[in-house]
């Protein structure tokens, strides 16, 4: 098999290559240790089998970013066969800055000149068999974007690897930095690499701890060695090592564009010009941002939603399906078996009825990466993201997250993988959580709904808008603290000109991006669901309890005996296995009458009921049959009867479960904020995915009488808590931690599980701080709720804006006029 | 002079880099190097950060970045 490394610098159009020459044979899995996507190709041409690594892209390959040192990592364990460079053909010279150094590394380079077609229309036109003679590379001319010179790629790489014995390594003449090289190179002599001494010689002269340390405890003696050769070059020429050797690989790259490169058009003004004069425009930047902005939101987030009534039916229809072929319950004994199905299923297609959501939303991401957009936004509002300890590309994440109405912290969390500075992808990845999650706004409603009525619209407001300054504040409170010696980065980024996105290379990586979500969300959330389960299950109700839903059950049949006695259809339904059956088959029709409608979808139901069972069908819609009308209207009260206690064993059970017990021993210390166990519960419940809250919060407050009382009105007259208390669950909620999903993207981005606990338990630990104080405060003061969350919200806003003014230090690097005297 | 006073429109040549580091050398790889044109294409709506042409491509920095890069103006 053929090992192949694919290397260039961002923006060349490397994935755009990679698609081309591997198609969907393709798979995306991180490099070890590291949250960087090591994506593997692998394909046939010619008989041989050629595996293909997407070298992260990098500018050069020096240590100081985590790409670069990764990329370094992969040539110096795996030393592949071939290194395919891929070059941007319209900027032709900084990409061959890298191509100097990857010549050096002492493996065969085949150099792909990428993006032909914009070369050529911007009037470059270059000589490629040129470059192949004075670089003693092949060259290939291809164009990713319109699927040209992919056969050729794989030609070129084969017949190098035929010739590899023949290839000689490549020199730069360093002129007065060789025999420094020299010196070093001897030190080495002995050391058993596949790679070239010459170019470790030079990696260890740039001061390369990295390098130097996988050479062995031997040789760490060479990193002073490189010091005190630095120290003598600076003496003696008065230049830096690493200055220099930038400046003859510039240099080089230079040589080459003056003999084989012709501009025939120059300074004219380009399309990439044209659009930022736009885009980038003082005025007008703010507005197109916004609009950009709320495209995204509107067509993933609202149409996405939408989309889900197509696809919520499917799901539906499975748990229909799962429903039916489930043990069922005898009267009020319901299998263990059946609960936990229709829990399970109810917990996948929460999470995957978000699936269509968030495929629109990688692909609209995947376009804004591959269009250029990216970095222009993180351009125009860095300077705002900065002061809060950020970076111009936190903003994506912080919308995705939900800086509207609500999104998903799951796609904003994997979203901060291109933040650049160590420190504000940290920052970013940890405020995320903060903001507006869409699964929390039926529980922000169903409170609103059941205290706040009048003033709904205002506090939906301060709900959605005050999260963003909690994510500032936390943002700039993680950064000077915790966070304060994380590595930061310059903002040296590459505005790259505009191109259009493919079709294929939009559909791959969305589709990547959701199979990741799929595979390492959905099944890692079903495992907690399962636990979570288990904990509202056991130890479940006690010997009496039991006996007295037994009893009530008992007593339910024998009034249902009694009225259907007379009826002439009584040896239908004289055994409690009969009733029950009977009682089974209702339910059943009544749920399947209640998903479909018209006319037509009734009689469909009819139909299938009918046939299932004729002779109970004359029970569940008896016509002008008296007999049968006596026993229907006995099936619907004893049918409410059953309803109404399986409610009670259902909260009874819960009450005493593990989690409810856990509730329970929580209220010493959220009494301050208001809380009792329910809403310990319903928080607790949440974690597996947010939506549960509500449902666990509906059922508990569900009044026991079977009316017809929206969730909203019972909890008002049911919970006994004012607005008050209702404000301080609304706080709580707004910071309350992530849901498991959550986590899991959180410990993926930050690869670490102490990253992960501490974005649990610091929103806990905040929520109850800040509830209590507003809870316990506002009781003495007499604060109404409207007022208690609008002191809130001016006292977040504020501390937001004057926690901006604190300026940030910037870490890993140093310098500036303000050292020159020291 | 430093980089970070130019304006709009303004061209001007490096003549060092008063960093070091990890800054200096992606400096350096972005094509910083002694000696290159650079122009401020723009500003960002906010002022900062900014927008250069060097090499013949576009990249952006921060102004308190820039101060860090002594240049003289052409």
């Amino acid at each position: 098999m053929i090992k192949v490394a694919l290397a260039g610098q961002p923006n060349c159009g490397k994935s755009t290559i990679f698609n081309l020459v591997s198609g969907i044979h393709q798979h995306v899995a991180n490099y070890p240790g590291v949250t960087v996507d090591k994506k593997v190709g692998r394909f046939d041409y010619k008989d041989k089998k050629i595996e293909i690594v997407d070298l992260p892209g990098t500018y050069s390959f020096s240590s100081y970013s985590l790409e670069e040192r990764v990329a370094k990592d992969f040539l110096y364990d795996e030393s592949p066969d071939i290194i395919v460079n891929i070059v941007d053909a319209s900027n032709i010279k900084r990409h061959l800055y890298l191509t100097f150094q990857l010549l050096e590394i002492g493996i065969p380079v085949v150099i792909v000149l990428n993006m032909m077609d914009v070369a050529s229309r911007r009037g470059i036109y270059i000589d490629a068999p040129k470059i192949q003679e004075m670089l003693g590379a092949p060259v290939v001319c291809a164009s990713g974007a319109k699927g040209e010179g992919g056969e050729a790629i794989m030609e070129a790489i084969v017949l190098a690897y035929q010739q590899k014995e023949q290839y000689q390594n490549f020199k730069i003449n360093y002129e007065e930095l060789e025999a420094f090289i020299h010196e070093i190179e001897a030190e080495i002599a002995e050391v058993n690499v596949p790679l070239n001494r010459r170019w470790l010689a030079i990696k260890i002269l740039e001061e390369d701890k990295a390098l130097v340390e996988k050479l062995g405890d031997n040789f760490t003696y060479l990193q002073e060695k490189a010091k005190a050769c630095e120290e003598r070059f600076h003496a003696t020429y008065d230049k830096d090592i690493s200055a220099f050797l930038a400046a003859i690989r510039y240099d080089s790259a230079d040589v080459i564009f003056h003999k084989c490169v012709k501009v025939t058009k120059s300074h004219e003004e380009t399309l990439t010009d044209k659009v930022d004069k736009i885009v980038l425009n003082r005025w007008l930047a703010f507005p197109i941002l916004l609009l950009v902005m709320f495209l995204v939101y509107e067509l993933s987030i609202v149409y996405g939603y939408k989309l889900t009534d197509y696809t919520w039916p499917l799901l539906a229809m499975f748990k229909n399906f799962v429903i039916d072929i489930l043990p069922e319950p005898d009267l009020i004994r319901v299998p263990m078996m059946t609960d936990l199905s229709i829990w399970m299923v109810n917990s996948a297609i929460a999470l995957i009825n978000y699936i269509p959501i968030f495929f629109i939303l990688f692909a609209l991401i995947a376009i804004m990466e591959d269009v250029g957009y990216m970095p222009r936004l993180a351009f125009i509002l860095d300077k705002v993201f900065k002061k809060f300890g950020l970076h111009g590309q936190s903003t994506l994440p912080l919308v995705l997250g939900g800086a509207m109405v609500g999104g998903c912290a799951v796609p904003g969390v994997m979203s901060t993988k291109g933040i650049a500075d160590e420190r504000a992808r940290m920052a970013t990845i940890l405020a995320v959580p903060y903001m507006n999650c869409l699964a929390k706004v039926p529980f922000y409603t169903l409170l609103l709904g059941a205290f706040f009525k009048e003033e709904m619209g205002l506090m939906m407001f301060y709900i959605s808008t005050v999260t963003l300054f909690i994510a500032l504040i936390v943002s700039k409170l993680l950064t000077s603290t915790v966070l304060k010696n994380r590595e930061t980065a310059p903002f040296v980024m590459e505005l790259p000109p505009y191109h259009l996105p493919t079709f294929k290379g939009v559909i791959i990586r969305s589709a990547q991006r959701v199979w990741v979500y799929i595979n390492k969300v959905v099944t890692i959330v079903l495992a907690v669901a399962i636990v979570l389960f288990a904990m509202l299950q056991f130890p479940g109700l006690s010997e009496e309890s039991q006996q007295k839903y037994d009893e009530k059950i008992v007593q339910a049949l024998s009034t249902f005996d009694t009225k259907v006695k007379k009826s002439s259809y009584y040896e239908r339904v004289d055994t409690k296995e009969e009733v029950s059956a009977l009682i089974n088959y209702y339910d059943n029709y009544k749920a399947k009458r209640m998903v479909v409608s018209g006319a037509e979808g009734a009689k469909s139901v009819d139909e299938s009921f009918l046939k299932k069972d004729a002779k109970l069908f004359i029970f569940v819609k008896p016509e002008n049959d008296k007999d049968a009308k006596m026993i229907n209207s006995a099936l619907r009260q004893i049918s409410n009867v059953r309803k109404d206690v399986l409610r009670q064993i259902k909260n009874e059970k819960i009450e005493n479960s593990f989690l409810g017990m856990v509730g329970h021993s929580m209220e010493p210390v959220t009494q301050f904020a208001g809380f009792d166990w329910k809403i310990n519960v319903a928080f607790l419940s949440s974690f597996a995915a947010r939506e549960s809250a509500v449902a666990t919060l509906g059922s508990l407050y569900e009044n026991n009488k079977a009316d017809s009382k929206r969730a909203e009105e019972a909890m008002y007259e049911n919970s006994g808590y004012t607005p008050l208390h209702a404000v301080a669950i609304i706080i709580f909620m707004i910071l309350t931690p992530p849901c498991i999903a959550t986590m899991i993207v959180v410990k993926m981005q930050s690869n670490s599980y102490k990253w992960m606990f501490f974005a649990i338990f610091f929103p806990i630990t905040l929520g109850v701080i800040i509830s209590s104080f507003l809870f316990s405060f506002g009781s003495v003061a007499g604060w109404s709720g409207v007022e208690a969350m609008s002191y809130f919200y001016v006292v977040v806003v504020f501390l937001a804006l004057f926690l901006g003014l604190i300026p940030n230090r910037q870490n890993g690097w140093l310098g500036g006029f303000k050292h020159k005297s020291s | 002079m430093h980089l970070g006073e130019l304006r709009k429109g303004q061209k001007c040549t490096l003549v060092n880099i008063h960093g070091a580091g990890k800054l200096k050398q992606k400096l350096l790889d972005m094509g910083f190097i002694f000696g290159v044109d650079i122009e401020v294409v723009r500003e960002a709506p906010l002022y900062d950060p900014m927008e250069l042409r060097i090499q013949n491509y576009l990249v952006s920095l921060r102004r308190n970045e820039a101060t860090l890069l002594e240049v003289k103006v052409l």
